[in-house]
C-alpha cells in the first residue's frame, strides 16, 4: 500500500547476498563517516575538558584532563527543570494524540459515513502544512485563552499538528485488521466499545508505538512553539534552555557541549532500548 | 440492526475533529483573517482591507525569501541524495563491521536540532572554533556561503534518515536479480545502475517527497544559526515571515506572508498523498 | 563570569522551587497579592545586585518581588507577547524612548508622576536629561534602574603600545590606525557583524558626527526626506569604505555579540578597537578579569569627524534603562514602593558603581572617585555630563517594524548588497 517499506520488515529478510563491492559507495561512505564522527567527537569530548583548556588547546584537542564539572554545574543552572518540562511536553502531546487520534481513525476505517469521509480529506490536507505557518493565529488563540506561558501551550498545537500524520499511520494500521474480525465479534454480540477495547487496541500496537515515538520526537525537538508561546524559566524546555545556555555561557563552549550531551542522553535510552520502535518511529509517516 | 452496532459512530471522531478544528482549521482560517489585519501583538488586530497583500509587491525581501527556499531546497535534494542512496546502498551490504559503523552514521538523529544548532554554531565560531584553522573561517557570515554551509548542516542532520530508508529498501531487492546479472557477466558498478537503481525508484521518490515537506521545516536550525543572515542571504520564506511577525511585531503582514506558507503546505500535502497512496485508502476496503 | 553565573543560577533555582510549589504549569501568574514580577535583562554583573536590593526590599517589608531575566533578543520578544496577555510582569525593564512610548500608547503603563509626588525629592535624584528619555507627552512612566550606558570605543592598550600608536581623537586618525594594524596582521576593530544592532552603533555615530544629532532626530519624528538626507548618505558611504578598507577584517559576520564573541577577540588582543556600549565593561570584567585587572582596556570618545557638522562631545546609546509599572499589575503599590525604595538606595547605587556601572544619579563623581574602575566610571560619567545631546540607540527610538526592517538593510549595506542611496530610499518608503 505505502510505496515504502521501512527497516521493521527489512529485517525479517536479510538474504545474506554476495555483491562485487561498490567502491565508490565505501569511498563516500569513508568520507561521511568522518563528517559525522568530527562533530561528535567534539561535543563529547569537549563536555570533559576545562574552558581554559578549550581556548589554549583548540576545539579538537585530545583531553589532557578530564573534569566532570560541566556536568555538574548544569544542574545549577536550572537543566533538571527544562528536562522534565520537556518530558512533560512529550509525555502529553503523545498521550492525547493517541487518545483522540485511534478513536478516530477507527471511526473512519470502519463507518462510511460522508462526514468522516470529508474530516479525513481535511486532515489529509493538513499533513504537510508547517505549524510555523500558523504561528501568529496559535499565538493569538493561546493568549486569548489565558493560556501564555504554560506547558499546555505547547502541547496544544504540537499535538494538533501532529494529528494529520497519527491518523494516517493509525488508519492505515486499522486497514489491515481483516473485516471478517470485526463481523465475528458483532456477531457474538459484542458492543462497539467491546470492538475497540478487545480487537482495535491490541492490534493496533505496532501504529500506536511507531505514532507515539514519531509525535513524541516532534514534541521532545520542538523549538518555535515553545519559543513563541512561553517564557519564564520555570516553564521552559531543553531545546529553548539550550539555546539560553548559548548565551549564558558566553565562550564556556564545554559548558555548552555538555548540555547538549545530557539532551540527547532520553533518546539515546530510546535507541539503546527500543531501536527498531525508533526506527519505525522515524519513519512512521511512510513506513508502517 | 445487529450487523450495525459495530459501526462507531460520529462521536468516535469528535474529538480528534474537534480539537483539530481548534488549533489546526482555526488558526489557519485566523491566519487569513489577520492577512487583511494590521496588529503589532499589542490590542486587538484592526481591518485594513488588502494593504498587506498589495504591500508584497514591493518587498525585494520577499522574493529573495522565496529564491533562497527554493535554492536550499534544491541544493538539499542534491547534496541529500546521492549521499544516502550510496551510503544506503553500502550500508546494506552483508560485512558486519558495516552494521557498526551504521550505528554511527545513525547518531545525529539522536541530536535535536537545537543542539546541533548550537554545536555547529561552537564548530563554526570564526575566531575560537574548528573554522578558525580553515581560511578566515568566515562561513556563517559569508552571504556566498551561509546557504550552503546551511545546507550542509541540514545534510549532516538528515542524510543518517534517508539512508536508513535506502539500506531497507535495498536490502528488499530480491537476490536472484544480482545473481541473474552475475551469469551475464555484469559487473558492480553495472549492476548499481541496472538492477540497484531502478529497483529503488519508489524509494527515491518517497524521500524526496520527504525532503520536499522537511524543507519547509529547515526554518528552525537557520533561526538558531544565522537568524537569516548575513543580510538576507540565509532568510527562508518562513524566516522572513517569523521576523516580521515577532521581530518588527508586523503581525498582520507576517500572516499575508504565512498564507504563502499554508497555500505552499497543502500543495505539498496533495503531493505527498498522490505518491504515497494514502487518498486511495480511504475507499479501499470500505464496506467490508 | 563562572562565579556570577553560578549564583545567579543557584538564585534562580532556589526562585524556580518556590515557584513550583504554587501548583502546576500555569499557574504561576501575577495574581494578586501574590509575587510582584519584576522583568529584566539577563545580565551576570548587575543581576545580583538587582538580585540583592530585591532581597532587602522583601525583608524589610514582608513582600515578595521576584526577578526574572531573560536574553537581549528574546527579552523585546517576549515582553511586546506578554504585555497583552494576563501573564504580563508588574515591573518591566525597558529602553524609555520610543520603545516605552509604545506600550504607554497602548495604555499598558502606569504614570509615576503619583508617586513621585509622594517620594518628595525622588525626582531630583537622577540626572535630569536621563530622566526625561523616561517620559511619554510630559508624564514620567519609567525611572532609570541601571548606570548611563553610552557607545565608547574601547582600545587594546598591549596591541596599541606593541604597534606605538595612541587611540584616535579624529576620524582621519582611525583611518590611518586601521592601517597600521592590517599591516600588523591585527583586525583593527572588532565587530559582531552578525548582529546588526552592533553595526548601528557606527551609523549611529557616523551620522551624529558628520550631520548633528538633529539628523536622526527629523527620522525619529519621521519628517519626509529625512533618510535620504545627504549626511546619512555619507555616513552609510564612509561604513562601506570602511569595510572596504578591512575596518573590521573579513570574518566580522560571522562574530557574534550575545556569545561573547567580538570581547573576547578585542579582549585576546586579536583586535585592536571595539566600539560599544559602556556595559561591555562588565562583560569583559567577567569573562576577561585579568584583561581589566592588568589595566589593558582602554577608552576614549568617538573620533571626531573633520568637518562634520556634529558636535565631538555628543554621545549616542543608552541613556540608561528604565523600569515601568505594567497599567494593568494587581500590586502597582508594591510595584511604586518597591521602586521608590530600592532604586535610589545606597545599596542599590553603590552596587551599580562596583560594578563598574554609572548610575544615571546626581553628584556620584565623588563615590565614583572612591570606588574600584573609578577610571573608566569617572571618563563615562564625565562623557556623558558634558555631552550636548544623547541619542538614544535607533533601534530602540524607532518602531519595531521600521527598526527590523533597518538592521537588515544595515547588514547589506556593510556586506556591500545595498548602496547607500538604495538603504535611504528602502527606508524612507516603510512606516
Amino acid at each position: 500500500m505505502a510505496v515504502l517499506t521501512v527497516t521493521a520488515h527489512a529485517r525479517k529478510t536479510r538474504p545474506a547476498r554476495r555483491r562485487t563491492v561498490n567502491i565508490p559507495a565505501g569511498i563516500l561512505s569513508a568520507i561521511w563517516l568522518a563528517i559525522v564522527a568530527v562533530p561528535i567527537y567534539f561535543v563529547v569530548i569537549t563536555g570533559f575538558r576545562t574552558p581554559d583548556a578549550y581556548t589554549e588547546n583548540g576545539p579538537l584537542d585530545l583531553p589532557t584532563s578530564a573534569t566532570l564539572e560541566n556536568y555538574t554545574s548544569l544542574w545549577g543552572l536550572g537543566f533538571a527543570t527544562y528536562l522534565t518540562n520537556s518530558l512533560l511536553v512529550t509525555a502529553g502531546t503523545v498521550a492525547l494524540v493517541l487518545a483522540v487520534a485511534l478513536p478516530a481513525a477507527y471511526a473512519i476505517v470502519r463507518n462510511p459515513n460522508r462526514l468522516l469521509r470529508l474530516s479525513f480529506g481535511v486532515f489529509l490536507l493538513g499533513l504537510a502544512i508547517p505549524a510555523q505557518a500558523v504561528i501568529v493565529p496559535i499565538y493569538l488563540i493561546i493568549t486569548r485563552l489565558q493560556m501564555y506561558d504554560s506547558l499546555a501551550a505547547i502541547v496544544l498545537p504540537s499535538a494538533a499538528f501532529s494529528l494529520p500524520i497519527a491518523i494516517v499511520v493509525l488508519t492505515s494500521t486499522l486497514r489491515d485488521i481483516p473485516g471478517e474480525l470485526y463481523e465475528a465479534m458483532t456477531m457474538d454480540g459484542a458492543t462497539t466499545r467491546r470492538v475497540f477495547t478487545r480487537l482495535v487496541l491490541p492490534l493496533s500496537r505496532p501504529g500506536l508505538v511507531s505514532v507515539g515515538i514519531f509525535v513524541g520526537l516532534g514534541a521532545w525537538n520542538g523549538f518555535l512553539f515553545p519559543l513563541v508561546l512561553t517564557q519564564s524559566d520555570s516553564q521552559r524546555v531543553l531545546p529553548l534552555g539550550l539555546w539560553n545556555f548559548q548565551s549564558q555561557y558566553g565562550t564556556n563552549v564545554p559548558g555548552l557541549m555538555a548540555a547538549v550531551v545530557l539532551s540527547a542522553l532520553p533518546v539515546l535510552a530510546l535507541y539503546l532500548f527500543g531501536r527498531r520502535h525508533l526506527l519505525s518511529g522515524l519513519a512512521a509517516g511512510f513506513g508502517k | 440492526m445487529k450487523a450495525r452496532t459495530e459501526r462507531p459512530g460520529l462521536g468516535w471522531a469528535a474529538p480528534a475533529v474537534l480539537f483539530f478544528a481548534a488549533f489546526g482549521i482555526l488558526p489557519v482560517i485566523g491566519v487569513v483573517y489577520l492577512s487583511f489585519t494590521q496588529w503589532n501583538g499589542l490590542g486587538d488586530p484592526q481591518w485594513i482591507g488588502t494593504a498587506n497583500w498589495a504591500a508584497m509587491g514591493s518587498d525585494a525581501d520577499l522574493f529573495n525569501g522565496i529564491g533562497k527556499t527554493v535554492t536550499l531546497t534544491v541544493v538539499s535534494w542534491l547534496l541529500q541524495t546521492p549521499l544516502a542512496l550510496l551510503i544506503g546502498v553500502w550500508a546494506a551490504g552483508p560485512q558486519r563491521n558495516r552494521a557498526v559503523l551504521s550505528t554511527l552514521f545513525f547518531l545525529p538523529l539522536l541530536l535535536s536540532t537545537a543542539a546541533i544548532s548550537v554545536t555547529f554554531v561552537a564548530l563554526l565560531d570564526p575566531n575560537f572554533g574548528l573554522a578558525a584553522s580553515w581560511g578566515d573561517g568566515n562561513f556563517l557570515g559569508s552571504p556566498e556561503r551561509a546557504l550552503y554551509v546551511i545546507a550542509f548542516v541540514i545534510a549532516w542532520q538528515f542524510v543518517p534518515f534517508h539512508t536508513l530508508l535506502y539500506q531497507s529498501a535495498t536490502r528488499q531487492i530480491p537476490r536472484s536479480f544480482f545473481e541473474a546479472s552475475a551469469i551475464d557477466g555484469a559487473t558492480g558498478l553495472k549492476q548499481f545502475f541496472h538492477i540497484t537503481l531502478p529497483q529503488l525508484r519508489n524509494t527515491i521518490i518517497a524521500s524526496s517527497v520527504l525532503m520536499l515537506v522537511g524543507s519547509l521545516t529547515y526554518f528552525e536550525m537557520i533561526l538558531l544559526m544565522t537568524n537569516g543572515g548575513p543580510g538576507t542571504a540565509t532568510r527562508v520564506l518562513p524566516l522572513h515571515m517569523y521576523a516580521k511577525g515577532f521581530v518588527g511585531f508586523d503581525m498582520g503582514y507576517a500572516s499575508a506572508l504565512a498564507v504563502l506558507l499554508v497555500a505552499a503546505g497543502a500543495a505539498l500535502s496533495i503531493v505527498v498523498v498522490r505518491s504515497t497512496g494514502y487518498h486511495r485508502m480511504s475507499s479501499d476496503r470500505e464496506g467490508a | 563570569m563562572h562565579r556570577a553565573i553560578l549564583a545567579a543560577g543557584a538564585v534562580a533555582a532556589i526562585l524556580l522551587t518556590a515557584a513550583c510549589g504554587n501548583g502546576g504549569p500555569g499557574s504561576e501568574s501575577a495574581a494578586a497579592g501574590g509575587k510582584v514580577q519584576v522583568w529584566a535583562l539577563e545580565d551576570a554583573a548587575v543581576n545580583p545586585i538587582a538580585t540583592a536590593s530585591i532581597k532587602s526590599f522583601n525583608a524589610s517589608t514582608g513582600k515578595q518581588v521576584e526577578l526574572s531575566t531573560y536574553v537581549n533578543d528574546a527579552y523585546k520578544q517576549k515582553l511586546q507577547v506578554s504585555m497583552g496577555s494576563p501573564q504580563a510582569p508588574d515591573v518591566f525593564f525597558n529602553w524609555g524612548g520610543g520603545n516605552l512610548a509604545q506600550f504607554v500608547q497602548a495604555n499598558q503603563v502606569e504614570p509615576l508622576d503619583d508617586m513621585l509626588a509622594k517620594n518628595p525629592g525622588l525626582g531630583d535624584k537622577f540626572l535630569p536629561s536621563v530622566l526625561d528619555v523616561g517620559k511619554v507627552d510630559g508624564k514620567q512612566y519609567g525611572l532609570p534602574m541601571i548606570g548611563v550606558l553610552p557607545v565608547v570605543l574601547f582600545t587594546n592598550n598591549d596591541v596599541f603600545a606593541k604597534a606605538g600608536v595612541k587611540p584616535p581623537k579624529t576620524y582621519g586618525e582611525l583611518l590611518s590606525l586601521i592601517d597600521v594594524f592590517k599591516a600588523q596582521g591585527v583586525t583593527p576593530i572588532a565587530l559582531a557583524g552578525s548582529q546588526g544592532w552592533t553595526e548601528l552603533m557606527w551609523l549611529e555615530y557616523l551620522l551624529d558626527r558628520i550631520g548633528g544629532a538633529d539628523k536622526f532626530q527629523a527620522i525619529a519624528d519621521n519628517k519626509p526626506g529625512a533618510w535620504e538626507d545627504p549626511a546619512v548618505i555619507k555616513a552609510l558611504t564612509e561604513i562601506q569604505n570602511l569595510v572596504k578598507r578591512g575596518a573590521f577584517g573579513t570574518n566580522y559576520a560571522s562574530v557574534n555579540y550575545d556569545n561573547q564573541g567580538a570581547s573576547k577577540l578585542f579582549a585576546t588582543g586579536k583586535a585592536a578597537m571595539h566600539l560599544m556600549g559602556t556595559w561591555d565593561f562588565s562583560v569583559q570584567k567577567d569573562a576577561n578579569p585579568k584583561f581589566i585587572s592588568g589595566g589593558k582596556l582602554g577608552f576614549v570618545p568617538f573620533p571626531a569627524y573633520e568637518g562634520g557638522a556634529g558636535d565631538p562631545k555628543s554621545v549616542v546609546g543608552n541613556p540608561s534603562n528604565y523600569y515601568s509599572i505594567n497599567a494593568s499589575s494587581k500590586n502597582k503599590d508594591v510595584a511604586a514602593d518597591f521602586l521608590a525604595k530600592s532604586l535610589s538606595s545606597d545599596e542599590y547605587i553603590n552596587g551599580l558603581i562596583d560594578a563598574g556601572q554609572v548610575p544615571a544619579v546626581k553628584g556620584v563623581e565623588a563615590t565614583l572617585k572612591g570606588k574600584p574602575n573609578s577610571e573608566f566610571t569617572t571618563f563615562t560619567y564625565n562623557l556623558v555630563a558634558e555631552a550636548p545631546s544623547f541619542t538614544q540607540s535607533w533601534d530602540q527610538a524607532l518602531s519595531p517594524k521600521v527598526s527590523e526592517k533597518m538592521l537588515t538593510n544595515l547588514q547589506k549595506v556593510f556586506l556591500n548588497k545595498l548602496s547607500p542611496a538604495d538603504f535611504a530610499a528602502d527606508m524612507a518608503a516603510s512606516k
